[in-house]
């Protein structure tokens, strides 16, 4: 049978799902499958929602899943789907640009489109990962 | 341990939105016995061309689009596990339903989401498919 096991950061000011009481969790690892949460902007020091523009947004929500991944075996390197919801696609070419900075080889397949986010977030990111360095 | 992250060949140039759009992404990752595709739109499979048309049109061209490319890797539209389908707007759902059955006779897990595609876009499919056949 598969082993189902919920993942978690080693930053614990990045446990968005714990500290906010959400009924999610961070991540799930499916056998060598991690299916990660949607993920937006927080700041690794205090844990709190950083709003900003949508390439300081992008660039922290890829820094903290970097943390995410790499405290459970897998890496940046190792994710194969990810799916962005943008509060407006005329920012895609600033999504574009903050995805080239960490995905520079073999990006993973990935899927935008445009819709309303809460707390006037700008952007949420989602991605299936699989173990490895 | 890990398995592998494997790009996925493409039929054709038209399919390779990094190349054709600048897009940092890659078309479809197979990993696990999976194939994750980025979300597919509208375009001509040889040049990339962007063929804006009516949901019917978009969804025939994405459907014949995504056999080309399944069926390049070995699998093909009968082992699609999962689609997201996105569209602009509900009022046309009936429309994506009426073209979308006559390519998925035993249908895939579907979601539809209304949202704002790339380049006003009608239709966007995001799937994953069983590898092999």
């Amino acid at each position: 049978m598969l082993t189902r096991e919920i993942i978690e950061p080693k930053n614990d000011k990045l446990n968005v799902s714990r500290n906010h009481k959400l009924p999610h969790s961070p991540g799930v690892r499916a056998g060598d499958f991690l299916f990660l949460s949607g993920m937006v902007s927080t700041d690794p020091n205090t844990g709190e929602m950083k709003q900003g523009t949508l390439t300081e947004e992008a660039t922290q929500i890829l820094e903290n899943m970097k943390h995410l991944l790499e405290s459970n075996g897998s890496s940046l390197e190792k994710v194969v789907k990810t799916s962005v919801v943008v509060y407006d696609m005329l920012e895609l070419p600033n999504l574009n640009k903050v995805f080239a900075k960490f995905f520079p080889n073999d990006p993973p397949a990935r899927t935008v489109c445009g819709a309303r986010l809460s707390f006037g977030l700008k952007v949420e990111i989602e991605a299936i990962a699989v173990l490895g360095k | 341990m890990a398995i592998q992250k494997t790009i996925l060949k493409l039929p054709s140039g038209g399919l390779d939105f990094k190349a054709v759009f600048g897009y940092p992404q890659s078309t479809a990752v197979e990993a696990g016995g999976l194939i994750f595709c980025s979300a597919m739109v509208a375009v001509d499979p040889e040049t990339g061309e962007r063929e804006h048309g009516t949901v019917t049109s978009e969804v025939h061209r994405i459907f014949k689009n995504l056999k080309l490319l399944l069926e390049a890797n070995g699998s093909g539209l009968e082992r699609l596990v999962r689609v997201h389908a996105m569209l602009y707007s509900r009022m046309e759902y009936d429309v994506l339903n009426r073209a979308y059955r006559q390519y998925v006779p035993s249908p895939p897990a579907r979601m539809v989401w209304d949202v704002v595609i790339e380049s006003g876009f009608k239709v966007q499919l995001d799937v994953i498919a069983a590898a092999g056949r």
